[in-house]
């Protein structure tokens, strides 16, 4: 299929944004919402790319934090950013999203703010301490993990503003970090997803995929499918918890 | 209008936002060696570089690579790595209906350059998501070998 | 680059020619093809399994049933006078009865802006109940799927040989087995562009088809045309494997539109359509009980069988052949001479079947080799004891259901595969615990079947023989035309060694041209593993009548007696004297003042090839899988598998491996992780790629094959048939190496075997 009708802006300034969103969706790299497009299951009458905002890929390491701009791409990560041993674990994570050519185009951001309950970053990051800055116009504001995904498919972003970057913060040495994907084959959407952080002297921190997107374990709802509860249990075991 | 660079050469195209690179590489400049299996990025038979990267033609709209250059397997012939592909291809069977091909040697010579083609396990890890329904991909994966 | 080997080019791996336009992306496929002034075609398809429409509202450029000009309807199934007739309109008119049947036809610019006018379109259905499989569908006092039926059967078949009742076997063991509904997927969706000639009259229809002169065949008599005034021009083909061999409504109806409007017009279907509206495969049910002696010795098979056949019979087939192949094959490679085994062939409302590779025969092996394993089980001995105790051993063997097996050694085949293994390591593993498992599975594979075998099936059109005209140009280069189709399958290279052979040329002087019913003579094109036995018979026989004539010219030129003229290396020789072919060819077309007297002009031969055994050659062969299960999360890995096969004498063993290792993961994902699902209300659970899993590279092994070569007795160079076999076995080995590395017995009753299944099935 087609997707129905649809205008097509750039975003050049942070400033300009929220105006070019008001009848509009954000388009990141595009990878999650032009199959939902595609297959009309969405049918927005416009879209704004977001890729040509100052600093929208941007990569740094500031104030203890790893910042990664929203517009990254899973490959760059997979390729490597940021200081070992953070560096390996978001290569792996990026490693089993979709597939290369998907990888090439799909961002870090775009995967947050659509959060999928299958997808593998919003699981990650929350498992890793990362926040997410989101930015209106010139405002911004900075909301860790747990409070940004608020459900499944919803995030605490509000009309007009979008996500500028994560930042991730530099583990202590000693820390680990273990990360278990169950899918159908390499590269497909999860049937379970654990992340287990372990910092030194604290208790783990252990993140799941659940029918409410994101959740830090044991709050984490179970799947209704008990396959997929199993399926879970397993991940979370192999993830090192 | 949307100006599109194309495999070096520059074509103003007239298409909607909502088209796809690889429809209006199809439709609009005739370049069909870029074939659609899927339209939702799960084939792999749409690749295409831009800025000598592949990515889905389906998952872009073509407006959004205005400015960057796109090249086609029209493009790539007289590329080294796709001429001893094109050889290793042929000699190994790795191409039966040929409808998967062009995806699968651009996703082939990617993983040359990217020194991701050092074994066979490699080389299937990194064909994941180009899908051919012919060859059973033994020929493929023996022609990425032979061809780096 | 290939040396032609002491025997010629017979068993030559010649590189492939099809090959060089594929790499440079110059391969032409119908959705390629365009023409000015065309218009895009769009369907608004129903997304209720069963109603009855109502009101429709829609804007212009938008037509329903009735305004795409006069169709036809053409019986389909078997031409039997119990076989329930259910054409299928091409577009629904009261009554819808799948999801994705089309119901509108949308015309525009773009195929965007014709979604735009479907978008636009409103049909009012009053919802009628659904069947969302067999036992819906047969569940007493279900309405009928179609007005004056009795049930919802298409019809039912009984194979009955020898007397299982009376056998009073001390074994016997009742399963129900069931394999999945698939969809054939060909990388290549369907896709056509019908073009009006105006210089020539003809309407071209440039369409990704199997078979064009059938198809011209049936288009024609639905819209009215003369044959002679429809061209159907199939050019590069991107993979059929069955989807593409049967009429289907989208391309009734561009043509007629084409017609209506005089404009050409283009569809081109996407993978949602083809997943949902495309001809689907398999979905068999089975209750079997197998009976047997107490050293484990099988006798008998008796039992009953459903095909989920959809909601109409596609032409012109329908899904007959389906159920009664799987009835007629249940016996498999063994010699089990009592069958008594009902088949039905029954309505659902869900898309209509089609063939699709190993028609039948996949789920008549898994049957089988299902039983056979939970015979073994039973009695104790190994499955692959099992199968030693109960192949046919002596060959030719006619079997219950009336086949004759021809030629080859199964025993031997089953001993070659486990060889391929290292099967005491294999069990060292297992006895440390790892859930590592072998299965087998072993096939045979009907191949250039003729009128005879056609006609018993009550086929309407029955594809029993085959032509090729070869045309040696004044130049001595040559044309071989042929009416088979070649999307993977390599004819275009194999063709032209049967006749480099014949003629003592190299392969690279003969063109070949299929798929076009404007070029080639009369005939069916490709499916049922046919085409290098048909074609390839026929292309032979052209040869030698057109080397005859050579020889005869050259005689006349050498000054030699005929029978002492030998065509080799683009010459004619008589002892130590040649001359070109080429000057041959010169003088046959343009100086006909030098042919011998009597000689007509002209270097042309057409022949028509019908096999001499018409119900057909067998190719077999023993598959084994070994796979590693994740007990914990039902995850099944291929680690390895293996191939003992046989299809007679190989033309080019790199395409016979090309086609074996092609079928087999096709039979890998029937096996594993391919499944059309549909909910209670048959609303279609699978249509995209990330729904309906194909196989990639990262999932698969190495497919490992070794070729055991008997030849056929009656073919050329007693070849046989190979396209469809790789893909018939796989279920059946896999399922028994899920159970041993399981340590169970026989529990896998369903493919696709997915964690799910598997964790269902462990205690």
């Amino acid at each position: 299929m087609i997707p129905a009708p649809f205008t097509l802006r750039r975003a050049a300034t942070w400033q300009a944004l929220p105006e070019l969103l008001e009848d509009a969706l954000p388009l990141g790299g595009g990878q999650s919402l032009m199959p939902l497009l595609a297959l009309r299951l969405a049918e927005p009458t416009a879209l704004v790319a977001l890729r040509a905002l100052p600093g929208f890929s941007d990569i740094a390491e500031r104030d203890g934090a790893l910042w990664i701009g929203a517009g990254v791409t899973h490959a760059r990560i997979e390729d490597g950013i940021g200081p070992a041993p953070l560096r390996d674990w978001l290569s792996q994570v990026a490693a089993g999203i979709a597939y290369r050519p998907v990888r090439n185009l799909g961002t870090i951001g775009g995967s947050l703010a659509l959060h999928d309950p299958a997808a593998d970053w919003p699981v990650a990051l929350l498992a890793l301490g990362a926040s997410a800055v989101l930015r209106q116009g010139d405002t911004r504001r900075v909301l860790p993990m747990a409070q940004f995904l608020t459900g499944a498919f919803a995030t605490a972003l509000q009309p007009g503003e979008v996500i500028e970057a994560v930042t991730i913060p530099i583990p202590a040495p000693g820390t680990r970090f273990g990360w278990c994907k169950l899918a159908p084959a390499p590269g497909a959407f999860a049937d379970a997803l654990a992340g287990v952080f372990r910092a030194p002297g604290a208790a783990p921190r252990i993140a799941v995929a659940s029918p409410a997107g994101a959740r830090l374990m044991p709050e984490a709802p179970p799947p209704d499918d008990p396959h997929l509860a199993r399926l879970r249990a397993v991940a979370i075991r192999r993830a090192g918890a | 209008m949307t100006r599109l660079c194309v495999n070096g050469e520059t074509h103003d195209v007239r298409c909607e936002d909502r088209d796809s690179l690889a429809l209006v590489l199809r439709d609009a400049l005739g370049l069909t060696a870029t074939r659609i299996g899927c339209q939702h990025g799960s084939c792999g038979a749409c690749n295409v570089l831009l800025e000598d990267v592949p990515v889905r033609g389906c998952l872009v709209p073509a407006a959004l690579a205005e400015g960057q250059a796109v090249t086609t397997l029209e493009g790539l012939r007289d590329d080294a790595v796709m001429i001893r592909l094109r050889a290793a291809f042929t000699a190994h069977h790795a191409l039966q209906c040929g409808y998967c091909t062009a995806g699968m040697l651009i996703a082939a010579r990617d993983l040359i350059l990217r020194g991701r083609a050092g074994s066979a396990a490699e080389v299937r890890a990194g064909l994941a998501g180009q899908l051919c329904r012919c060859t059973g991909y033994d020929g493929i994966v023996a022609a990425v070998l032979a061809a780096q | 680059m290939v040396a032609m080997d002491a025997k010629g080019w017979i068993g030559a791996s010649v590189p492939r020619r099809e090959d060089a336009r594929h790499l440079l992306g110059q391969g032409v496929f119908a959705g390629d093809v365009t023409a000015p002034g065309m218009l895009e075609l769009a369907f608004w398809r129903s997304p209720v399994a069963h109603g009855r429409i109502g009101a429709v509202t829609r804007p212009a450029g938008v037509y329903v049933a009735g305004e795409i000009g006069p169709v036809t309807l053409l019986p389909a199934g078997p031409d039997m006078p119990g076989f329930r007739q259910a054409p299928y309109p091409p577009l629904a008119e009261e009554v819808v009865r799948f999801v994705g049947q089309p119901v509108l036809a949308a015309l525009a610019a773009t195929r965007g802006a014709a979604e735009d006018l479907c978008a636009r379109c409103e049909v009012e259905i009053a919802p009628l109940p659904a069947f969302a499989d067999v036992p819906a569908a047969l569940a007493p006092g279900a309405a009928v799927l179609h007005p004056g039926w009795a049930d919802n059967r298409y019809g039912s078949g009984h194979v009955k040989a020898g007397d299982v009742a009376g056998l009073d076997a001390p074994i016997r063991i009742r399963r129900q087995l069931g394999l999945g509904r698939q969809s054939a997927a060909p990388m290549e969706p369907r896709a056509l562009i019908a073009v009006p000639d105006r210089r020539t009259g003809e309407l071209v229809l440039h369409i990704s088809s199997q078979g064009p002169h059938v198809l011209r065949h049936a288009l024609a008599a639905m819209l009215g045309l003369p044959e002679s005034r429809l061209r159907v021009v199939a050019p590069d083909v991107g993979g059929g494997f069955g989807a593409k061999n049967r009429l289907m409504p989208e391309e009734v109806v561009a043509c007629a539109l084409a017609l209506k409007l005089d404009r050409p017009i283009r569809w081109v279907e996407d993978r949602r359509e083809h997943l949902m509206a495309g001809a689907q495969a398999r979905e068999h049910l089975y209750d079997l009980t197998l009976h047997a002696t107490r050293d484990g010795i099988a006798l008998g098979i008796e039992g009953e069988l459903w095909v989920d056949a959809g909601a109409y019979a596609l032409w012109p087939t329908g899904a007959f052949a389906e159920a009664g192949m799987a009835a007629r094959n249940l016996g498999g490679p063994y010699g089990i001479a009592h069958l008594d085994v009902r088949h039905h062939t029954v309505a659902t409302t869900k898309p209509p079947m089609g063939p699709y590779r190993g028609v039948g025969r996949t789920g008549a092996c898994f049957a089988i080799e299902r039983l056979m394993d939970a015979l073994a089980d039973e009695v104790g001995v190994s499955r692959y004891d099992i199968r030693r105790r109960n192949l046919i051993a002596q060959l030719p063997h006619t079997t219950a259901a009336g086949m004759t097996l021809d030629t080859g050694d199964y025993p031997a085949a089953l001993e070659a595969c486990a060889g391929m293994l290292d099967l005491p390591a294999l069990e060292a593993r297992r006895a440390a615990g790892e859930k590592v498992g072998v299965g087998f599975a072993i096939y045979t594979e009907q191949s250039g079947h003729g009128t005879t075998e056609w006609a018993g099936r009550k086929a309407r059109v029955v594809p029993g023989h085959e032509t090729a005209t070869l045309r040696m140009h004044p130049d001595g280069s040559l044309t071989l035309l042929t009416a088979i189709h070649n999307h993977g399958q390599g004819l275009e290279t194999t063709l032209a060694q049967i006749v480099a052979e014949e003629l003592g040329l190299h392969p690279d002087a003969i063109a070949v041209r299929h798929g076009d019913t404007g070029l080639s003579p009369f005939g069916f094109g490709t499916f049922a593993s046919r085409s290098l036995v048909f074609a390839g018979g026929a292309a032979k026989a052209a040869a030698e009548m057109l080397g005859a004539k050579l020889r005869r010219i050259a005689a006349h030129f050498l000054q030699a007696d005929v029978t002492l003229v030998d065509l080799r290396e683009g010459r004619a020789w008589a002892g130590a004297a040649s001359i070109p072919l080429v000057d041959l060819a010169h003088a046959a077309t343009m100086r006909q003042e030098r042919l011998p007297p009597g000689e007509p002009p002209g270097l042309e031969a057409t022949a028509d090839y019908c096999p001499p055994e018409d119900a057909g050659v067998f190719s077999y062969g023993v598959h084994a899988a070994v796979v590693r299960v994740d007990a914990e999360t039902g995850a099944v890995a291929l680690e390895d598998y293996c191939v003992a096969e046989d299809c007679g004498t190989m033309i080019n063993p790199m395409v016979v491996d090309g086609q074996v290792k092609g079928g087999v993961v096709q039979g890998i994902g029937t096996a594993l992780t391919e499944e059309l699902r549909f909910d209670a209300e048959a609303q279609p659970l699978s249509t995209t790629f990330a729904e309906y899993r194909l196989p990639d590279a990262p999932s698969l092994p190495e497919i490992r094959v070794l070729h055991l070569v008997t030849p056929a007795r009656s073919t050329v160079h007693g070849a046989k048939g190979v396209g469809e076999g790789g893909a018939i076995a796989p279920p059946a080995a896999i399922a028994s190496a899920v159970e041993q590395a399981l340590g169970l017995g026989m529990v896998v009753t369903q493919t696709p075997v997915t964690p799910r299944r598997v964790l269902a099935v462990l205690p």
